[in-house]
């Protein structure tokens, strides 16, 4: 009888350890303000391929202006899709976020790798500045600049946006298809103008 | 007569349908004076290229106000005017349908502004060229003026010599430097006619040239000088051959674009990069802030997207990244009371590079990208500093991050953690910090429209 007690008061006291620590987990998980700030940036610097191997000293110190330039620009923000806890590297720059507007549509960020298939391997040099400088896709018509902000990136100098090209052109390939974009969409909130979902989208239609 | 009653009817579907086309693409459009009036068909097609892809910068109504427009530098051609700066015409003139043709083949080189020729040719140029004519009454009245552009001089040692002591002699190094890279200018701040600031172009960057880097090209804004800016006809201050010679000494001293460089030279490139960032750090973190575009997430948005140029950096724009709660964009302007004016240069530094806001507490590693920026070199940090030192105050009352309760936080975590929902961030139209009814700004008293307004 009293081991019975007991044993209740164990299961209680588990049972409510258990769902503590689940919502502690839901609360804390990830602890994006509790790790250093330092572990975020080495992880943005280090997410970029080495360029050690490029021959060509000529093309080295370009591609690694167009690194410092894609890094700190920040394009992995909307060309790397998210797993749970940020940005999902081995899929750096490979495009698949949403980013839905009411006026625009949505839109699907590209892949930037250079694979032949999937990337920018099937784009030339100037369809990547078209696109960069004047929001230019290559059938002539213009994406929102408010989803690929062209309109800031214009005003990257030729010798800049060269560099840019330059680099991109030495990123791990990653076969990633991007699906097209959706020309309709309607948000979940009727209030809001534009959305932006970081999980990989790519993956998210296959389900 | 079994013909003519057919002809009746085609023609009648042919006007029943092309009213239901016109209606349908007239609902979107804003009055202009294109809408109004019934268009000939190559104004019509022109109408639809134009909307499709000059919208955007050059605005609806061809004012060089699209949505895409607050943030470029320089600014797209406002078309109402009928003034154009690439011409082939006396100063003052509407340029030739040809001038504009070359502006749209071969875009304006070092703008916003790629060439088109990939995609529009023929008709479908002809007529973008007749739809952009119709925004400037001037077109219909004047016709343009060519200038006698006669036959060029050769470049040779003399001809650039000589040129070397036009330049001198036209007092160019006054706005352009003695080198022609602009450094060393007396004359450097200038409003063009659209109250928008101009550089002087530097000179030894011919691929930068806006209107081409040919011969020809050069000796035509000598000639013809660049209507709405600083940079006059000199036809009244020197022959054309001497202007000849001028054009040839300035391709003269054209330096190489880095995608000629050699390796040497690569190096040297950059460094001075860097060298003149620490020089002119404002003018440096202009550019930074320009091609970062600091101001996309710091100002806010209309319902279609557009900035509003009177709030760009001033903040505002409100960012639900659910459900880690609501977050508005500080006002980065020199504002003392609502912006950066009294925060110490370490405390933007921590902001900008590490996410660390003034009181101390820590930002979400999105959507500010501090983890990024966090890799940019020092001097580069300094020079953005800098420039947000000189960015004209506007105030606009930001309200700190607010957070979710805590059961819908929770209950958000775990459709994030556990189903693996798509959760968006929502971002919002219309100002969500408290501004002055009345701002005045650099181009005069504008008053925010508020969010139920911007709504609708």
């Amino acid at each position: 009888m009293k081991m019975k007690k007991v044993l209740k008061w164990i299961g209680i006291i588990l049972g409510c350890i258990v769902v503590a620590g689940f919502l502690a987990f839901l609360y804390f998980i990830p602890p994006f303000t509790s790790i250093p700030p330092e572990t975020f940036i080495q992880q943005t610097a280090s997410a970029g391929p080495s360029l050690d191997d490029i021959r060509d000293p000529r093309v080295k110190i370009l591609a690694e202006r167009g690194k410092y330039l894609v890094t700190i620009g920040d394009c992995s923000g909307c060309h790397t899709p998210h797993g749970e806890e940020g940005p999902n590297l081995s899929k750096y720059l490979a495009g698949g976020i949403k980013l839905a507007s009411s006026a625009e549509g949505a839109v699907v960020s590209r892949n930037l790798t250079p694979d032949s298939e999937t990337g920018l391997g099937r784009r030339t040099d100037k369809e990547v500045k078209n696109m960069l400088r004047s929001g230019i896709r290559n059938d002539g018509s213009i994406v929102s600049h408010r989803a690929m902000p062209w309109g800031t990136f214009s005003n990257l100098t030729e010798e800049d946006r060269h560099a840019v090209v330059t680099y991109l052109r030495h990123l791990k390939p990653v076969r990633h298809k991007i699906p097209e974009s959706i020309q309709k969409t309607t948000l979940e909130d009727p209030n809001a103008a534009e959305a932006f979902y970081g999980y990989d989208y790519a993956i998210h239609q296959e389900k | 007569m079994k013909k003519g009653m057919l002809r009746i009817v085609v023609l009648v579907l042919g006007f029943l349908i092309a009213t239901v086309f016109w209606q349908g693409s007239n609902n979107t459009v804003l009055s202009t004076p294109a809408a109004e009036e019934n268009l000939a068909p190559v104004l019509s097609l022109g109408k639809i290229l134009y909307e499709e892809r000059c919208m955007q910068c050059h605005g609806r109504d061809g004012r060089g106000n699209g949505p895409a427009a607050p943030l470029l530098s320089p600014k797209p051609r406002d078309f109402s005017s009928g003034k154009f700066k690439f011409r082939s015409t006396e100063s003052g003139s509407i340029p030739t349908d040809q001038d504009l043709i070359r502006s749209i083949n071969e875009g304006i080189h070092g703008t916003s502004m790629t060439g088109w020729s990939d995609f529009v040719a023929g008709d479908s140029l002809t007529s973008v060229v007749e739809y952009v004519k119709m925004f400037s009454p001037r077109f219909a009245r004047e016709t343009p003026m060519p200038v006698r552009v006669g036959s060029p001089v050769p470049s040779s040692s003399s001809s650039i010599a000589t040129g070397r002591k036009v330049y001198q002699t036209l007092q160019c190094g006054v706005c352009h430097g003695e080198d022609g890279t602009g450094k060393g200018a007396i004359a450097t701040d200038f409003m063009d006619e659209w109250e928008q600031p101009v550089g002087s172009t530097d000179l030894t960057q011919p691929w930068n040239f806006r209107g081409g880097a040919t011969a020809r090209d050069i000796f035509l804004r000598l000639r013809t000088g660049m209507d709405g800016t600083p940079m006059p006809s000199y036809t009244g201050s020197a022959t054309d051959i001497k202007l000849w010679h001028l054009a040839n000494y300035i391709l003269s001293i054209g330096r190489k674009p880095v995608w000629e460089m050699d390796e040497h030279e690569l190096r040297e490139h950059y460094a001075s990069i860097d060298v003149d960032a620490k020089k002119d750090p404002a003018k440096w973190g202009r550019y930074l802030v320009r091609v970062f575009g600091c101001a996309e997430c710091h100002s806010p948005i209309r319902a279609d997207g557009t900035l509003i140029d009177e709030y760009l950096l001033a903040g505002g724009q409100r960012f639900d990244p659910y459900p880690f709660g609501v977050y508005v964009t500080y006002n980065l302007t020199s504002d003392a009371e609502t912006g950066l004016g009294k925060w110490s240069d370490d405390e933007i530094r921590n902001a900008l590079t590490k996410g660390i806001r003034k009181d101390g507490s820590r930002m979400l590693p999105f959507p500010m990208a501090w983890p990024a920026y966090g890799n940019m070199k020092e001097g580069d940090v300094k020079a953005i500093i800098a420039y947000l030192r000189t960015v004209p105050p506007v105030y606009n009352k930001i309200p700190g991050p607010e957070s979710l309760n805590l059961f819908s936080y929770l209950w958000g975590k775990f459709r994030m953690l556990i189903l693996k929902d798509e959760l968006p961030a929502y971002i919002y139209p219309g100002n969500s910090g408290t501004s002055r009814a009345d701002v005045v700004t650099a181009t005069g008293t504008s008053k925010y429209p508020s969010v139920e307004e911007e709504k609708q």
